[in-house]
């Protein structure tokens, strides 16, 4: 029984040695105890730095990340962008070998500006009149386009058509219409140099300027002169064209020469009345080509412009031309024309024309046909009225004269206006006193006329 | 005998009528001479204050020939009416149908082209 006091006291013992040790324990200093909580602390700080700069670490990898998928969609382009110039630099041999192989027709084109260009001007007429004898009428006088194609700088073709409407007929009474298409002219045009043009096609013949310088919208008053029809107003042919200064004013000459298949006969023969003007083209009517007559025509025209100053200028010339008309070829037709141009000042304007032509015949020998005219034109806006409308309206006023070889004699008498609407949109009206020997053109006449150019 | 003398009466007849159209035109010149030497006296006192100008112009701008050239058959024609493309073509046009020397027909195109349309 001296076990349990034993083990009682053992565990006595060992109680009060355990309640003594951890009070031992317990027993730091607060040195100790601040130098533990300092190292805690010092720690703690230790382990947010690592933090943060983990954190820092992970932004740069992201960024890193973002650059790399930038460098390789870069890298990408790159690529595509090296196929795509080898492709070109093997398209731009292959070229080369198939140009090398090709002889350019000189001179080759330079520049980026577009060697070609189609443009069209024109005009179109609208009348309303009435002829002594007859019904006052509307008519579509006129529609006449022209066509400009410029192939290059120094070469050009142009062709200018008459599309008119006229009453067709039964025989013996007028009935239904029918639309006509004329061809003004077409020609080729290729500037050799600055002082030679070359022309060639259906031409407006230089005989006088008014077939070179005519159009509904610039005449004026609607019908030509009456000396006119004596006269071809184009011819199939070629022709050297120029202009040549001289002085150091403005001045210049003008010159122009022309070959051309010439006037010739409706049935052949040397008779007077025979005479065409209009035909003979090069090509006959059962498709072969030739002249009607053995020998072509030919003719020039110099002139001289002298401007004083703008607005202030003068032009004369003289022109001609000569060829056999008949099948035979015996007969010759030739014609001469002097013509005259004057501005003084923006509102006035003086020109005209002197027409004198020969034509021999089998039949009456040879017959003078000739004519004249002179047309003034004032603008009221040389008035300095400043009145509305009054600026915007030309008086005009025309005498022209025809003798026909024989007896009949034609002097007519025009006065009217031209009221610029706009620029290129005219409203026109004259009355015409015409007094001839033949019954049959012996009438007056007024015509309205709105003409547009463009 | 006949055929001459008719011949000498048609020429004396167009003689006549030439020497009437001579003198208007000779009128005209004298107007036109009379116009310049009127626009040359009134113009003398600015010509006297700076005498470094030239008495007589000897080169015409391009809006001056367009304006000399281009009203002679038309109305003037406005330079926005037409794109510069046109008007090289329209020019090349009118240089050949108006005989205009080559260099006022350049002037005139650069002067159109400056202000063309769209």
């Amino acid at each position: 029984m001296t076990i349990r006091p034993t083990i009682i006291g053992v565990l006595a013992a060992g109680c009060a040695l355990g309640l003594t040790v951890p009070q031992r324990a317990l027993a730091i200093d607060d040195a100790e105890f601040n130098a533990l909580k300092e190292l805690v602390n010092k720690q703690g700080q230790r382990l947010d730095q690592l933090e943060q700069v983990h954190q820092q670490d992970q932004k740069a990898l992201e960024q890193d990340r973002k650059t790399h998928d930038q460098d390789q969609q870069q890298i990408q382009s790159l690529k595509q962008q090296l196929d795509l110039t080898q492709k070109t630099a093997t398209d731009a041999q292959t070229k080369a070998e198939a140009a090398s192989q090709v002889q350019p027709i000189h001179p080759v084109p330079e520049g980026r500006d577009a060697t070609h260009n189609f443009t069209m001007v024109g005009d179109a007429e609208v009348q309303f009149g009435k002829t002594d004898g007859s019904h006052s009428a509307f008519a579509l006088a006129d529609f006449a386009p022209i066509f400009l194609f410029r192939a290059r700088d120094n070469i050009l073709f142009e062709a200018g058509f008459d599309v008119a409407l006229q009453n067709g007929t039964t025989g013996t009474h007028d009935a239904g219409s029918g639309t006509s298409v004329d061809l003004s002219f077409a020609t080729i045009d290729y500037m050799m140099n600055d002082y030679v043009t070359f022309v060639a096609g259906d031409m407006l013949l230089p005989l006088g300027t008014y077939s070179e310088r005519a159009a509904g919208w610039l005449n004026k008053i609607p019908d030509d002169p009456m000396a006119r029809d004596f006269l071809p107003g184009s011819g199939i042919g070629a022709q050297l064209r120029g202009a040549i200064p001289v002085g150091s004013s403005g001045q210049s000459i003008a010159y122009t020469v022309f070959g051309a298949n010439g006037p010739s006969s409706m049935d052949g023969s040397g008779n007077h009345d025979q005479l065409d003007l209009g035909g003979n083209v090069g090509i006959k009517s059962d498709g072969t080509s030739g002249n009607l007559h053995g020998s072509p025509s030919g003719g020039g025209r110099v002139g001289l412009f002298y401007p004083f100053k703008p607005h202030y200028d003068f032009e004369l010339g003289l022109s001609g031309q000569a060829g056999t008309w008949d099948d035979a070829d015996h007969r010759l037709w030739s014609a001469g024309v002097v013509d005259a141009a004057v501005h003084i000042g923006p509102n006035i304007e003086l020109k005209g024309e002197y027409i004198y032509t020969w034509q021999q015949t089998d039949d009456v020998g040879t017959i003078h046909p000739r004519g004249w005219w002179v047309q003034g034109a004032y603008k009221l806006a040389g008035l300095n009225l400043e009145l509305p409308m009054i600026n915007n309206v030309e008086l005009v006023g025309r005498y022209d004269a025809s003798r026909d070889g024989f007896s009949v004699k034609s002097d007519r008498y025009t006065v009217g206006y031209v009221y610029y609407l706009t620029n290129t949109l005219l409203f026109e009206g004259d009355y015409e006193w015409l007094e001839s020997t033949d019954p049959g053109t012996d009438h007056n006449r007024f015509v309205f006329q709105v003409s547009y150019g463009f | 005998m006949t055929q001459l003398s008719s011949f000498m009466e048609s020429w004396r007849r167009s003689a006549r009528l030439l020497i009437v159209a001579a003198a208007v035109f000779a009128i005209s010149l004298a107007c036109l001479s009379a116009a310049e030497a009127k626009s040359d006296k009134e113009a003398k006192p600015e010509k006297k204050a700076d005498s470094a100008k030239t008495e007589k112009k000897t080169k015409y701008s391009g809006a001056e020939l367009y304006s000399m050239h281009c009203n002679r058959c038309h109305p003037e024609r406005y330079a926005t009416e037409r794109t510069a493309g046109q008007w090289k073509t329209i020019m090349m046009h009118m240089r050949i149908r108006a005989n205009l020397p080559a260099e006022q027909a350049k002037a005139i195109l650069k002067y159109l082209q400056e202000d063309s349309g769209k």
